[in-house]
């Protein structure tokens, strides 16, 4: 076959080809056409073809961005998106709703003030005018607002926030051109009190953190009334100021802590400290802002003891009358790790000892019978793989392991190798003794309680309180105990991960998540600590149950009468911790104790 | 008899001397990838806020040594590059491996090899490589060949082989560049539609089980922060919400030159390398982005005006295949940096900082230069 493409003058006769590519014929219209049939003229068509849909590709993908380009740039931007145009309308309509808590006492409201701004066109002497208004406001740079009133531009905010008696001092200056604005500026009556519930407005009172920014549109809204919390003041003052405390005390770092209505979700405190005048957000350190009880994702480690128990009686896997072997660390396959108890045993276990000792061994072992699938869902339904559904814009994605492999499955079983938020505990806690179900944590009081999901039976729910009342009964949470209030609940002393690889076996995160009363539960008390010492009165030992355990004690004993809880009679518990001990632990069990 | 109808013949035997290859040479099109990588020096500059330090004065020293490597390309026998196709595609190939074996590992991801003088990122090179590879290949199977799926074997091996490599290192967004641009020279090929049909549904079936296995949390975590950025605004969706409130925040004609705040005061992150783009539009606004755009466009064209004269298949895969991967590069950075696809580190060619994409794509755009300056050249099957 001829080549068809050979150049006009120059005779075809010196160049045949062998064969014809696809797209061989395009050229410039100058080239003669040659007539192609069959086989070959289908091949041109599609080179030719496909030179074209790809250039029309490229075109429309040039096209797309160029408009996206124009879309992001030139147009305005869609509802939702606050811009500058609602910057203004905050000050033409400054009405901000307040907070309230549960009884109605004010967490926040509005102070009326005026802000005061020049139209530099206006002003005649500016050099002059800055002068006699700094005077007045001292704050003020006499340069800077000298610089503004030359400015010659129509708006410009020279203070804002006066006083009527600063309003009428500037006012009584006479100055034309210096005019005053009607605003309102946020305050938060109980200061610190629930800073980081409450988070914080900006200068033109927009939400810009907390409550005040998930509410931004409810609160800006003239219509609704104040918006009203479940939290009870009283109950977030005692738990902030038992925190502080432990803090101060324990020379710990920071603290969460928490107090949840078991059944309904509803949290009646929620303190992260160290915390921040809401005024002041601007200022305060980073490490204040941060919401430690939502936020934050930690390893919580032996808390989830209950969850792992939980979740292996659940599954029919394990009873109370299994055992396992603590006697030796536990080897993980293929690796050098060991898992060791904190306070080895060096015996066989039963199910109740694993919790009362806190054995990691036996923790472990438990959860290798209970199986990594199992352990997956159950911890899923539990929430504890997603951020809690929660009015705050402060909620920390959990982190687990994927893939979730045998050895993930064994510290798991302890608390290791899965951060959660302490809010994601406190909910799963509330879901192991109410009965099996799962609380959606509420926050404001006209929430419609979300069914709760079915979680545990109430077979295990009520095994589990039993075992929880042993912990502090006889276990490592004895100094958490409140007498009238049957306080059961479980330590968690988790090393911190270290900056230079691997965990710190100085550096630790406490936790104590108790119940009460653990018979009939009704809340969930939460406490953590952060990098908490030992000191001479607790021997040095910095475990939980020597800082978080008394302090969720102390938390229990002034929180309970505000929430309306009875004590029950001495004689009452007594029987009723002796008939656990008879039910739940063996006579071996009972022996080793003593 | 015109010159250049004279001198004709000659060129078809490629025996042409230095001056007429350079005068040969489309230097509109030299002064297009002057002007980009110019734009490129402007806002290094503007990136070091007002400074030739760090950036600016070595993206400069490394585009003019770009240039020089460019012309002397362009001065290749196009018959030379197809000789040597395969064996430069080999080479590559080893320096992969070579990664792979003792690679440097820079930002969790093993991509260098250290020469000495030099941090080579073979990935960047095989882009080029690969398409010359193919290009030699489909020049010597005639249509009804490729037509048959046994031929169609070794092409699609030459192209999973670098790109297995490459996402091992692990970097997603360089596998799938050479994956999409052998992709547009195999249709380009004449590959029959309905193959591309299955490997597309094949890729579609198997995506699950790559999400679970092949790809890495991090690589998860950018495709879920790209459906919802708001996700995670101070980690994952960080860099792509910046990114939006600086281009928001340009408007129509741009803050002007060095005043870009959301840049300057370091909201935007690594503003002198994969999101340049946004800092351009912030300080020159939509025009300025829109030019620049066009420029890339206009490269783009010419790219398609020497492939349809170049006379032979070769010349006409390798301009397409080189400016298909310009065009990646382009594309793929301008489009996640505006949020459209997920955040993937890709650089935005000749304006971003960095010194093996810059050279490859100099050396990219010598191939094409050679195939117009040898487009009369004559081949045969093999070379």
């Amino acid at each position: 076959m001829r080549h068809p493409s050979a150049p006009r003058s120059l005779g075809r006769s010196r160049t045949s080809r062998p064969f014809l590519y696809p797209g061989e014929e395009i050229r410039p219209a100058a080239t003669p056409r040659v007539r192609l049939e069959g086989a070959s003229k289908r091949a041109v068509e599609t080179g030719r073809t496909r030179l074209m849909v790809t250039a029309g590709l490229f075109a429309c993908a040039f096209a797309l961005v160029g408009l996206r380009l124009v879309d992001l740039m030139a147009l305005p931007e869609g509802a939702g998106t606050p811009g500058p145009a609602l910057a203004r309308a905050a000050s033409d309509d400054p009405r901000r709703q307040d907070i309230v808590d549960a009884n109605g006492v004010v967490l926040a409201t509005n102070l009326p003030v005026v802000d005061l701004y020049a139209d530099a066109r206006k002003v005649p002497d500016p050099a002059g005018a800055a002068r006699r208004v700094a005077a007045l406001l001292p704050d003020l740079d006499p340069a800077t607002l000298s610089e503004k009133l030359s400015s010659g531009s129509a708006f410009v905010y020279l203070k804002r926030g006066l006083t009527p008696r600063q309003q009428e001092a500037v006012n009584g200056l006479g100055i034309p051109g210096l005019e005053f604005q009607r605003a309102e500026r946020r305050v938060y009556p109980q200061g610190r009190l629930a800073a980081h519930l409450l988070g914080a407005t900006d200068i033109d009172n927009q939400g810009i953190a907390g409550l005040e920014k998930t509410f931004d549109a409810e609160l800006t809204d003239p219509a609704a009334g104040p918006v009203r919390l479940t939290i009870d003041l009283a109950v977030q003052a005692a738990v902030r100021r038992e925190l502080e405390w432990a803090m101060q005390r324990f020379q710990a770092s920071g603290a969460a802590g928490l107090v949840m209505d078991v059944n309904s979700g509803a949290l009646a405190a929620l303190v992260s400290l160290p915390d921040f005048a809401p005024e002041n957000f601007g200022d305060a350190p980073d490490d204040a802002r941060f919401n430690r009880a939502t936020l934050g994702v930690y390893e919580m480690g032996s808390v989830f003891k209950l969850f792992n128990t939980a979740i292996a009686l659940e599954s029919g896997t394990v009873s109370l009358k299994d055992g396992f072997d603590a006697s030796q660390p536990l080897k993980v396959a293929h690796t050098r790790f060991q898992i060791r108890d904190y306070h080895p045993q060096k015996r066989w276990l039963s199910v109740p000892e694993i919790l009362i000792h806190s054995s990691n061994i036996g923790s472990a072992k438990m959860a290798l019978k209970t199986g990594t699938t199992t352990q997956r869902h159950f911890l899923e339904r539990l929430g504890m793989l997603r951020p809690v559904d929660l009015a705050l814009p402060e909620t920390g994605a959990p982190l687990y392991p994927e893939p979730w492999r045998e050895i993930n499955t064994m510290t798991i079983a302890y608390g290791h190798g899965i951060a959660v938020s302490p809010l994601h505990v406190a909910r799963g806690v509330a879901a192991v003794v109410n009965g099996g179900l799962l609380p959606t944590p509420a926050l404001l009081a006209a929430d419609a309680a979300t069914p709760p999901m079915r979680v545990f039976s109430q077979a295990t729910s009520q095994t589990m309180r039993r075992l929880m009342r042993l912990v502090v009964t006889q276990g490592s949470g004895r100094q958490a105990d409140v007498a009238g209030y049957q306080v059961g609940g479980k330590t968690g002393t988790a090393e911190k991960v270290s900056s230079a690889g691997g965990y710190d076996r100085r550096s630790l995160r406490t936790t104590f998540v108790a119940a009460f009363p653990i018979s009939q539960p009704r809340y969930v008390v939460l406490v953590t600590l952060d990098d908490p010492q030992g000191i001479k009165e607790t021997w040095n030992f910095a475990t939980a149950g020597w800082n978080a355990a008394p302090t969720a004690g102390r938390i229990v004993a002034r929180v309970a009468p505000l929430l309306g809880v009875f004590p029950v009679a001495p004689t009452e518990t007594a029987r009723w911790d002796g008939e656990i001990l008879e039910t739940a632990l063996t006579q071996e069990a009972r022996l080793a104790l003593h | 008899m015109s010159e250049r109808e004279f001198l004709r013949p000659r060129w078809r035997r490629g025996d042409m001397t230095i001056a007429e290859k350079l005068w040969q040479i489309s230097w509109s099109y030299v002064l297009i990838i002057a002007v980009i990588a110019g734009i490129g020096v402007i806002m290094l500059y503007s990136a070091g806020n007002g400074s030739f330090d760090p950036w600016a004065s070595r993206h400069a020293i490394r585009f003019a040594v770009g240039l020089g490597v460019m012309l002397t390309v362009a001065l290749i026998d196009i018959r030379l590059i197809l000789r040597y196709a395969y064996l430069l595609y080999a080479a590559t190939l080893v320096l992969l491996v070579g990664v792979e074996l003792m690679g440097h590992v820079g930002m969790g991801a093993q991509r260098w090899i250290d020469l000495g003088f030099f941090h080579l990122q073979p990935s960047e090179v095989m882009k080029i490589v690969l398409v010359l590879a193919l290009a030699r290949f489909f020049h010597g199977t005639d249509i009804e060949q490729v037509g048959r799926p046994t031929v169609l074997l070794v092409p699609l091996l030459m192209v999973a082989a670098p790109a297995v490599l490459v996402l091992r290192q692990p970097d997603l967004g360089t596998a799938l560049m050479m994956v999409m641009g052998a992709g547009v020279i195999f249709f380009l090929a004449g590959v029959r539609l309905w193959k591309f049909g299955v490997v597309l549904a094949a890729a579609l079936a198997a995506l699950p089980l790559a999400w679970s296995l092949l790809l890495h949390d991090y690589q998860k975590n950018r495709v879920r922060t790209f459906l919802d950025p708001e996700r995670d605004p101070l980690g994952a969706g960080y860099h792509i919400i910046q990114s939006k409130i600086a281009l928001g925040s340009g408007g129509i004609w741009g803050k002007g030159f060095l005043a870009g705040t959301q840049s300057h005061l370091e909201f935007l992150p690594e503003r002198q390398t994969d999101f340049i783009f946004t800092m351009l539009a912030e300080e020159r606004g939509m025009i300025g982005g829109l030019v620049l755009l066009a420029l890339y466009a206009l490269v783009m064209v010419y790219g398609y005006l020497f492939a349809l004269r170049s006379q032979h298949q070769f010349g006409r895969l390798v301009v397409l295949g080189v400016s298909t991967t310009f065009f990646l590069y382009v594309f793929i950075n301008v489009a996640m940096v505006m949020g459209l696809i997920p955040v993937v580190g890709v650089p935005l060619p000749l304006i971003s900082y960095g010194g093996t994409v810059m050279l490859s794509l100099m050396v990219g755009f010598g191939l094409i230069l050679s195939v117009w300056v040898h487009r009369d050249v004559e081949m045969g099957r093999h070379g």
